[in-house]
């Protein structure tokens, strides 16, 4: 019997399963973020308080503290691990392919992050209770020891985009694949841009202490914080101008035709909103209101990273990982330093259905009984990653996008011509014996003449069913 | 080894034919090979096993008194009087912390374990799609809990309040990653059970498919209320000294704590036992010296508990190492278990396909190497900083600066390493 590695499919009705990646990973970029870049701003602010003697800047440090540990560290320490467990659900074999290949690279990052969280406890609550050169020393080991767990992420990452090179499949050397086309510019983008967002949130927590520090220290913090987020927008529009361009083509045609202008007008916009905030409290620093800064702050999740995120998930498409795995979680090609072969061949021949541990004997053989019931099957387990396939709402629907096909023949025809001989750059080739699309066209045919819309539910007929038991 | 293997086959084989509905399903053995990543371990799999086992330890002792603290700040809430509320708040501040500690120390095994034994995680995972994802809800949701319950110490029943929210939400996430835990455990059940014996396919990922309650209570919730009965006595050896200190209160909190060590850690024994009882029979594992062992460092630790009644103080260190041997029994038992199991099917992480791979294992100790001067530098900080009576402020030594001075020049020197690495990288392959 021949099997793949295939998991137990997980199917989320409407709105997708990739939704629970999308949100755990924005708050935890919002989050992660924020904390990276309020690590150095405070080391250097305190590094100023030591050297300018200015005692007053601890008070804010402090309070900044308790919030990034109330704020970030709660909500970013568990949703880091959070778009982990979600993807292990989502997406298993991608995240698989990931680890098995940067494990050691991770545990690395793990250390930081171990670091990073003792720190930031420890600064909390020794601040005052030591020498300020020793504290300062702490200061500056947590600012870089949390930019370490950036600079390692973000290979990752972007080796997720792409491996950058063809290289990497015949070598499979780690540095290959880490440090691909993608890392720096993507690095500096994010670099730059958390100090954007960890300045904002610094300018609600300074103007909450208007009162209780002197002017000249409050000017001070707010300016500086004022410059260092300016200094991040800039830059961080001009290294995401790189970034685009060390795109794969295929990602370059789905941010040009894909992916809807309702996603990326709102990240310009929150974009020159930070911007214009910082230079008007670079100026008059005074000015700085907290009713002002948060609600911009907020905002930033919502008009920056939350789309930011949706945009980044697409781009990947139609992989997961490294340009060798579908998103639907069939291994595309070869990759013949690692000695993984591709599966498309035999999941051609021998079926889908067929390879996969998890479908039930009952659906295995078509037969006209269960063919509608084994077309759901073969939707749920192949499109289902990036269409609602049981109804006309949510993600990319498939009662809109077969909408008046009710002809098994016509989707087949279809399915035939535009996905499997000449599928489009951000869509999986469809695969499977001949046998299977037509019960996929059946199946969709049914659902369409249903109104657009079926239960999720998959019964194995009983005639099936026992067909097999006899 | 092998022959044990070899053994099982040939026992379990014929069994799965005579199975019925599974003789055409695939057969767990071919099953779990396949899903084995076909990218291959980068490293020797037994590196990850050992790295696997020993993280694992530390993170539940910080889960234990997340937890644990919680139980002890609930109780003294609920006793009340002037000590008991201050006991509370200090466990309260325990759990709060250590809620953090268990989540970061939970990463490591988590790494290992999907690089060895994927095919049990993932499956074990997607088969309770839903719950697995909802453990990180539930998890965010307690964690902000305990820190409402830490900010709202001065008003008891407010802290009650939030400090029950918290623990029945750690709870139930104890209670999702022990069912994803022990899923994992029964290949030869997954299709079967996915499949709701061939009649469906359960895509709907609300399905919860074993769970064992002697296990639940042994592997969590009873260590969590001993293990934080023996961080009480480290809180009464620990700040003993102090002078700005009331030692009366914290003799009796010691006191308290071993009790709460004493009469828990019986409990923990007893359902430790009852689990071993519930192990399959083809597992072959309950006649193992791995069994026994988790056994007799739990019988040890009671023992040494027992023995600290009288100074806790005293005993406290002593108490921490048994407390550590026994958990780390436990940690080789548990993995004994998934070996017992998976062997059944002729699985071995041993015979894990790998593309041994040099520069990344490098990385991660030379960064291990990097993380130990720095985290003992801090946690050394830390240490002292504690030891100062408050309203003071603790000068460092020129011995603490200079190591002071070391840690900040190995981290810098890391990212400079890192970053040139990368740059020397990019310029050969695309320059
Ligand atoms: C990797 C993600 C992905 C997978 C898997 C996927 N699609 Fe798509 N599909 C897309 C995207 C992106 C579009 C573009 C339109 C949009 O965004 O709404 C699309 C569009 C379509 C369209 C409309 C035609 C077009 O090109 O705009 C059809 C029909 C379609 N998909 C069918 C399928 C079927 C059938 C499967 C399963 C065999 C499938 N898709 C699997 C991502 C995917
Ligand atoms: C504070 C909340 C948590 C609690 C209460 C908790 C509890 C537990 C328990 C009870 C087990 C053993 C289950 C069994 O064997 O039956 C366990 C194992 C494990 N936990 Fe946690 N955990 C928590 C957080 C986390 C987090 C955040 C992670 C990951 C980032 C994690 C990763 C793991 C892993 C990987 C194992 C299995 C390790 C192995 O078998 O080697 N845990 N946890």
């Amino acid at each position: 019997m021949d099997v793949l590695g295939f998991y137990p499919m997980w199917y989320v009705p409407t709105i997708g399963s990739g939704l629970t990646i999308a949100l755990i990973a924005s708050i935890h970029v919002m989050a992660s973020h924020t904390s990276v870049g309020a690590s150095i701003l405070l080391a250097y602010l305190a590094t100023k308080a030591y050297k300018e003697n200015q005692p007053q800047i601890y008070n804010y440090i402090k309070k900044y503290l308790l919030g990034l540990l109330v704020f970030s560290y709660v909500s970013g320490s568990i949703s880091g691990p959070g778009i982990w467990f979600s993807a292990t659900v989502v997406n298993p074999r991608g995240i698989s392919a990931l680890i098995h290949n940067f494990v050691w690279v991770w545990a690395a990052e793990w250390i930081w992050f171990v670091a990073e969280v003792t720190l930031v406890y420890i600064l909390f609550y020794t601040l005052g209770r030591i020498d300020q050169r020793s504290w300062l020393r702490l200061a500056w080991t947590f600012a870089i020891g949390s930019w370490a767990t950036m600079y390692i992420i973000v290979g990752i990452l972007s080796f997720m985009l792409s491996p950058g090179h063809e290289k990497w499949f015949e070598t499979g050397n780690i540095l290959d694949a880490f440090y691909n086309k993608n890392y720096f510019p993507h690095l500096l983008e994010r670099t730059s841009f958390m100090f954007a967002i960890a300045g904002t949130v610094g300018i609600a927590i300074a103007s909450l202490m208007r009162k209780e520090i002197n002017e000249k220290t409050y000017k001070d913090i707010v300016k500086t914080l004022s410059y260092w987020g300016i200094g991040g927008t800039v830059f961080g529009l001009m290294f995401f101008a790189w970034y685009v361009s060390t795109l794969p083509q295929r990602s370059d045609i789905i941010l040009n035709n894909v992916i809807p202008i309702y996603l990326k007008l709102p990240i310009m916009v929150i974009i020159l909103l930070v911007l214009a905030n910082f230079l008007w409290t670079a100026i008059r620093p005074t000015a700085a209101r907290f009713w002002m800064a948060y609600p911009i702050y907020i905002l930033i999740f919502f008009a920056g990273i939350y789309p930011e995120e949706k945009i980044r998930e697409t781009l990947r498409k139609p992989y997961v990982a490294g340009e060798f795995i579908w998103v639907n979680q069939i291994v595309s090609r070869d990759v013949p330093a690692k000695g993984i072969k591709s599966e498309v061949p035999i999941i051609n021949e021998k079926g889908l259905l067929t390879v996969n541990p998890f479908v039930p004997e009952g659906l295995k053989k078509i037969t006209p009984e269960n063919e509608i019931m084994a077309g759901k099957a073969v939707a749920v387990l192949q499109c289902s990653g990036c269409h609602n396939v049981t109804g006309s709402t949510g993600l990319r629907p498939f009662g809109q996008k077969f909408a008046g096909m009710t002809d098994p023949n016509a989707v087949y025809n279809f399915l035939v011509s535009y996905m499997r001989e000449n599928h489009p750059p951000y869509m999986p080739k469809l695969t499977g014996t001949d046998q299977e699309i037509k019960a996929l066209s059946a199946y969709i045919a049914y659902m369409i003449s249903k109104g657009g819309s079926v239960s999720a539910k998959i019964e194995v007929p009983k005639s099936s069913a026992e067909a097999i038991r006899r | 080894m092998r022959e044990i293997v070899r053994w099982f086959l040939l026992a379990v084989l014929p069994f799965t034919l005579v199975g019925g509905k599974l003789a055409l399903a695939a057969d767990p053995g071919s099953m779990l090979k396949a899903m084995a990543d076909p990218a291959g371990a980068p490293f020797f799999p037994v590196v990850m096993q050992v790295l696997q086992v020993l993280t694992w330890a530390l993170h539940m002792v910080f889960v234990y008194t997340s937890i644990g603290g919680l139980f002890i700040a609930i109780y003294g809430f609920i006793k009340g009087g002037e000590r008991w509320h201050r006991l509370s708040k200090a466990t309260i501040e325990l759990s709060k912390v250590s809620v953090s500690l268990a989540i970061v120390l939970g990463v490591a095994p988590l790494l290992f374990y999907q690089v060895i034994y994927d095919p049990l995680w993932y499956t074990s995972a997607n088969l309770s799609a839903w719950w697995y994802v909802l453990f990180i809800v539930f998890l965010l949701i307690g964690y902000y809990f305990i820190w409402g319950a830490y900010f709202m110490k001065e008003k008891p029943s407010l802290s009650l309040f939030m400090s029950v929210v918290g623990i029945v939400l750690l709870l139930l996430v104890g209670f999702i990653i022990h069912v994803v835990n022990y899923q994992a455990l029964f290949p030869e059940k997954w299709v079967s059970w996915y499949t709701s014996n061939g009649t469906t396919m359960n895509i709907s990922g609300w399905n919860i498919y074993a769970f064992n309650i002697f296990r639940y209570l042994a592997f969590l919730v009873f260590p969590s209320i001993s293990v934080s009965g023996v961080f009480l006595m480290l809180y009464n050896w620990y700040f003993r000294n102090r002078e700005d200190m009331d030692r009366d209160y914290l003799d009796w909190a010691g006191r308290v704590g071993a009790k709460f060590a004493l009469y828990a850690g019986i409990g923990w024994l007893l359902f430790h036992i009852l689990y071993i009882l519930t192990i399959p029979q083809d597992w072959n594992a309950k006649t193992s010296i791995f069994t026994w062992l988790s056994v007799l460092g739990l019988v040890l630790c009671a023992g040494v508990i027992l023995a600290a009644q009288k100074d806790p103080a005293k005993m406290a260190i002593p108490s921490l190492l048994a407390g550590g041997v026994a958990i780390l029994l436990i940690a080789v038992f548990r993995e004994y278990l998934r070996i017992a199991s998976t062997a059944r099917f002729g699985y071995s992480i041993y015979n894990y396909k790998m593309n041994l791979e040099f520069l990344s294992p490098l990385l991660f100790f030379g960064t291990l190497l990097t993380g130990i001067i720095l985290y003992a530098y801090a946690w050394w900080m830390a240490y002292r900083a504690g030891k100062t009576p408050k309203g003071k402020v603790y000068e460092a030594s020129e011995m603490e600066h200079h190591l002071g001075d070391a840690s900040v020049f190995i981290v810098v020197l890391w990212a400079v390493v890192f970053i040139g690495v990368g740059l020397i990288v990019i310029v050969r392959n695309y320059g």
